[in-house]
């Protein structure tokens, strides 16, 4: 996922469309070796044939080895009848931005873009607002089977299929095999502070554990994380009752809070710290656990930019006796504009492009996990991205973050009332106060 | 010849006075027709969604009258907001206007490598923002940043502070990085004002036996004072609207400690797309502005007399 | 420069003492300026030069040894940064060129001619530039997207245009007004017109002013991101700052890569502000006496 960096890595990506030169490969053709033979010299780009459906495709930015642009020329080049432009948004940094252009665009129902992509929290409210076409009877029940459950049911609002996977991502556990020796990554959030303990006071590394608390949308993932481990919600099933001050949510914050002022396991930077500065020393070797998103796996293992390279492993994140471990999900999703000229057409691109052969392209080029268990199976993912088959078992315990149209509003109110609960540790007055805020606005 | 000349250089007076208020019109509208044609659309239709509740999402868009300012006045997170921002909005102002004076008066004595010192003293002012909050983020880092480095190496202080992670020093990290940014364009006002004190009055000084200190007090700083208010002035407005440094560094955490206008106006706007209600958050940002211009302009103009009767 | 010597320098010998107190004093204030001027970036530029591995070395290292060139290749050869580099060069000279003409044709008109309440304009310039930059982009995001403007260099030297004037012809109108009436008043006598005289006779005048006020627009289009985030999309428009956003690949930020090219960007301003420093630094003298 991130090669990107190095040089050695081929990445045309950067490169303006009509400038570019690209490579003919189907989209099958990829079972070849991730990164070989991906040339930049390559026959011109070849001109639209007369007579295709025109259709677009909007989409936060995306690289790797290979980019969407690249993805989207090999549909082009595989069939005759639909030619989709790309419109490429800001990269998911600035998803603020993303989401913005995209609510903006889709507001004026004039089916353009016919096909978006969607962060995962979004689901919701576009489908609210009636802007996502319901893929229903495009993807029957038995086609749904193919995909994660936990994907599934974040694609579905009100009982309709309003989103097709594209890939996923979750919280996982990150740990240092040389430190944990023989033994085997902590299950429970108590094991994991012991561990922590244990081995920060022999001086084997400088922190226990480092996850994400900066008021901003990782914190909420976070949040997530450390609450439905101990059985805690953020909104119920129907949406509509606020559980963020039940006696399970309160815990799990609790702990949170107490990883840094009682157990001491973890820096009080991780309050202001996101995925990279809280990434940035666990592969510098001084922590032993981190809470992170997939995208460190190739960095940690890289030897130029990791002195932990061989020495860390995977594992799900740790639960409260009597939960289960749970990992926020993440990713993004296709979607079909529900004013669209071209239904047809856009149906079959986003089928094409959320179909095996599709997914396991995202996957070795992109780094990007596909939303399909079978694929994490292929020979060639394996080969080109060898911890995916690890990540598997992190991703079917994902857990979408509150499923609501408001989730925009939810989340500032969270990322406020729990940073304040953290900062003070007045756990139960924070909580209580984001129940009363959250509440105004799922019921407005 | 001149008989000739005569009525054509009448006639051209003739066109100058009759387009005495034609020709400045023609002029002033290339550049008033650019201003207006992207502010005002944006700020009127600002002050109307500011009465109106909309959003694209429920799809409602009603008139609601004051509702956003009533409710605005009784939020809570506006007035933490407000505060964090007219602290912010002063403290840099104040040492931004006193480093930049400080710098002013040493650049504008001369040295060896005056020009160099000059241009190095511009280049926190060239690096683009986007990279500026990011390299603060870095250097202020609590636990691997070089400036805790420094500190606790040169014995200055025991422990690392954690300057983002804490609400006693986050808002005063993100100061600290303002002022490195913005003093290099006070100095720079402020330098040229200095040099336009005509340097026959410190020789006068001198000359009467006045101390450096004395000159500076009773003759610089007053001659100084119109540049340096409306220096100040400029700063004020533009610090007002802070908003790259907190959003990247700590997205007006930890515990809203350092949430400002334009952060919690961008979160209402674009994350919430609360388009009535942020739009009411602007309006009244607008209006402080406003009211500092105005206290500013009241302040400056009686001195700006004094000075120049 | 020789001039300013004087002031230092008191008119009759004094204590040498005092004298070398005062020149290391000033010594000494001018290496702390340079200190607290190019540390941070010093160290940037040391990053630019360093192996990813040692970023996170503890104790910091500081100086780029052993050095790489990665960054920079990884910058021009794989993200392709000088298309951004170009698009920023288009945008911010279109930009400083519409902001001097319009800019300069307000000033010399609020400076020239009796224009009755010309303060009154200034003010409302003044509070045009005081509205929060955050609420008007989503306006003029829809605005732009009606008119087909999005993604275009149009679009962003218009806004930029905008953004720029207030101080362009505040600037301006301040230089304008210290420049003496009695060579316009001769030329007019002559029959000159009004466009004549502003460019036969104030503008060559003017110069450094237009260069410093040409200078600041510069900088300020050069290095907007908000709106060049929003407007454009793809490499054939966005601007550097967007550029080197774009290197984050998703959470990943190759810190060493946006060193580089914030290195690479911020080098040629700098010697830039050194060839024109005594201009800037002249027109900014005319300007700030006046207002």
């Amino acid at each position: 996922m991130t090669d990107s960096k190095k040089p050695g890595a081929s990445q045309a990506g950067a490169e303006p469309m009509v400038r570019r030169e690209f490579i003919k490969r189907s989209g099958v053709a990829l079972a070849t070796t991730a990164g070989a033979g991906i040339a930049t010299a390559g026959a011109p780009r070849r001109a639209h044939a007369a007579g295709r459906t025109e259709i677009t495709f909007a989409s936060a930015k995306f690289f790797g080895k290979e980019t969407i642009a690249q993805v989207v020329d090999a549909f082009n080049q595989s069939q005759g009848k639909i030619h989709v432009t790309y419109v490429e948004l800001p990269p998911p940094s600035s998803s603020t931005e993303v989401h913005q252009s995209l609510v903006q665009q889709l507001a004026r129902r004039n089916g353009n873009p016919d096909v978006f992509t969607q962060d995962i929290v979004w689901i919701a409210e576009f489908a609210a607002a009636g802007w996502a076409l319901a893929l229903d009877d495009v993807v029957d029940q038995a086609a749904r089977k193919a995909y994660f459950p936990g994907i599934v049911e974040a694609c579905t609002w009100d009982g309709k299929l309003t989103a097709l996977p594209w890939f996923l991502d979750s919280g996982m556990l990150y740990y240092r095999t040389d430190l944990l020796g023989d033994a085997k990554p902590p299950e429970t959030w108590e094991q994991l502070v012991e561990t922590s303990q244990k081995l920060t006071k022999d001086g084997k590394a400088r922190f226990g554990f480092l996850w994400q608390g900066k008021q901003a949308e990782v914190l909420v993932c976070d949040l997530v994380s450390f609450i439905t481990s101990n059985n805690g919600k953020i909104l119920a099933a129907d949406g509509k009752t606020v559980e963020v001050a039940e006696p399970a949510v309160v815990e799990a914050v609790q702990l949170m809070h107490d990883t840094i002022n009682k157990y001491k396991i973890s820096p009080q930077d991780v309050l202001s710290w996101d995925e990279e500065p809280s990434r940035r020393p666990f592969t510098a070797g001084q922590a032993v656990f981190l809470r992170n998103w997939s995208y460190v796996w190739s960095i940690a293992q890289d030897k130029s930019e990791s002195s932990v390279a061989g020495k860390v492993g995977v594992a799900p994140l740790p639960h409260f006796p009597g939960g289960k471990s749970a990992a926020c999900l993440g990713g993004y999703q296709y979607g079909v504009n529900a004013a669209t000229k071209n239904r047809d057409a856009a149906v079959e691109f986003v089928t094409w492009m959320s179909s095996p052969a599709t997914q396991l392209r995202f996957a070795t080029q992109l780094g990007l996990a596909p939303t399909r268990p079978a694929v994490f199976d292929e020979p060639s993912l394996l080969k080109a991205q060898p911890f995916m088959g690890t990540l598997k078992p992190v991703f079917v315990g994902a857990t979408p973050r509150p499923v609501t149209p408001k989730y925009s509003q939810v989340t500032l109110v969270l990322q406020s009332e729990v940073s304040k609960a953290l900062v003070s540790g007045d756990v139960k007055s924070a909580m209580a106060s984001a129940k009363s805020k959250i509440e105004a606005i799922v019921k407005a | 010849m001149a008989e000739a000349l005569a009525p054509r250089l009448a006639g051209g007076r003739e066109r100058w006075r009759v387009g005495s208020w034609l020709t400045p019109l023609l002029l002033l509208i290339p550049a008033c027709a650019t201003m207006l044609g992207v502010s005002v659309y944006p700020i009127l239709n600002g002050l109307w969604l500011s009465f109106r509740d909309t959003s694209l999402i429920s799809q409602t868009d009603k008139f609601v009258g004051a509702a956003n300012y009533v409710k605005l006045l009784a939020d809570g997170q506006y007035w933490n907001a407000w505060i964090h921002t007219v602290v912010f909005t002063g403290a840099s102002t104040l040492f931004e206007t006193i480093l930049g004076l400080g710098m002013a008066l040493v650049l504008n004595e001369w040295f060896e490598a005056r020009g160099a010192v000059r241009a190095a003293m511009l280049v926190p002012w060239a690096i683009p923002t986007v990279v500026t909050s990011q390299m603060f983020g870095w250097l202020f880092d609590g636990q691997n940043g070089l400036v805790n480095h420094i500190l606790v190496g040169s014995g200055l202080i025991s422990h690392n502070i954690g300057w983002y992670s804490s609400p006693d020093y986050a808002l005063l990290t993100i100061i600290i990085a303002d002022v490195w940014k913005t003093t290099p364009f006070m100095a720079l006002l402020l330098l040229a004002g200095l040099q336009t004190i005509p340097r026959s009055l410190a020789e006068a000084c001198y000359i009467d036996g006045a101390s450096a200190w004395q000159y500076f007090w009773h003759v610089r700083l007053p001659l100084l004072m119109p540049t340096l208010l409306i220096a100040a002035l400029l700063r004020a407005l533009d610090a007002f609207r802070i908003f790259d440094l907190v959003y990247v560094l700590t997205g007006g955490g930890p515990a809203d400690s350092t949430e400002t206008l334009s952060t919690l106006t961008y979160k209402t706007l674009f994350s919430a797309l609360q388009f009535g209600y942020g739009s009411a958050l602007a309006t009244a940002m607008f209006v402080t502005e406003a009211l500092i211009a105005l206290a500013f302009a009241l302040f400056l103009i009686p001195r700006m007399r004094r000075t120049s009767a | 420069m020789s001039a300013s010597r004087s002031l230092i320098l008191p008119p009759e010998p004094r204590p040498t003492a005092r004298q070398l107190l005062r020149r290391w004093g000033l010594r000494l204030a001018a290496f702390l300026i340079a200190a607290w001027s190019l540390g941070p970036f010093l160290w940037q530029v040391s990053t630019a030069f360093q192996p990813d591995a040692l970023l996170m070395a503890s104790p910091p290292h500081i100086l780029p040894w052993p050095g790489t060139l990665e960054h920079f290749y990884n910058v021009f050869a794989v993200k392709h940064f000088q298309y951004y580099i170009l698009n920023s060069a288009i945008v911010a000279l279109a930009t400083t060129a519409f902001c001097l003409v319009f800019g300069l044709l307000a000033a010399y008109a609020l400076a020239r001619f009796d224009v009755r309440g010309r303060f009154g304009v200034l003010g409302v310039i003044l509070s045009i530039s005081m509205f929060p930059q955050i609420a008007i982009v989503a306006p003029l995001y829809l605005f732009m997207s009606s008119v087909g403007l999005l993604d275009t260099y149009t679009v962003l030297v218009i806004v930029y245009l905008a953004l720029g004037l207030p101080l362009v012809v505040w600037v301006l109108f301040g230089y304008l007004q210290s420049i003496p009436r009695d060579l316009d008043e001769a030329a007019k006598i002559d029959g000159a017109g009004p466009i004549r005289i502003l460019v036969q006779i104030i503008l060559p005048m003017a110069l450094p002013g237009v260069v410093t006020t040409g200078l600041l627009a510069f900088i300020a289009a050069w290095n907007e991101f908000m709106f060049a985030l929003s407007f454009t999309s793809g490499i054939a428009h966005q601007t550097i700052p967007v550029g080197i956003a774009n290197f984050q690949n998703l959470y990943y930020v190759p810190w060493g890569d946006v060193a580089a090219a914030s290195t690479v960007v911020t080098v040629p301003l700098v010697l830039l502000v050194l060839g024109f420093q005594r201009r800037i630094i002249d027109g900014l003298t005319q300007g700030a006496v006046r207002e």
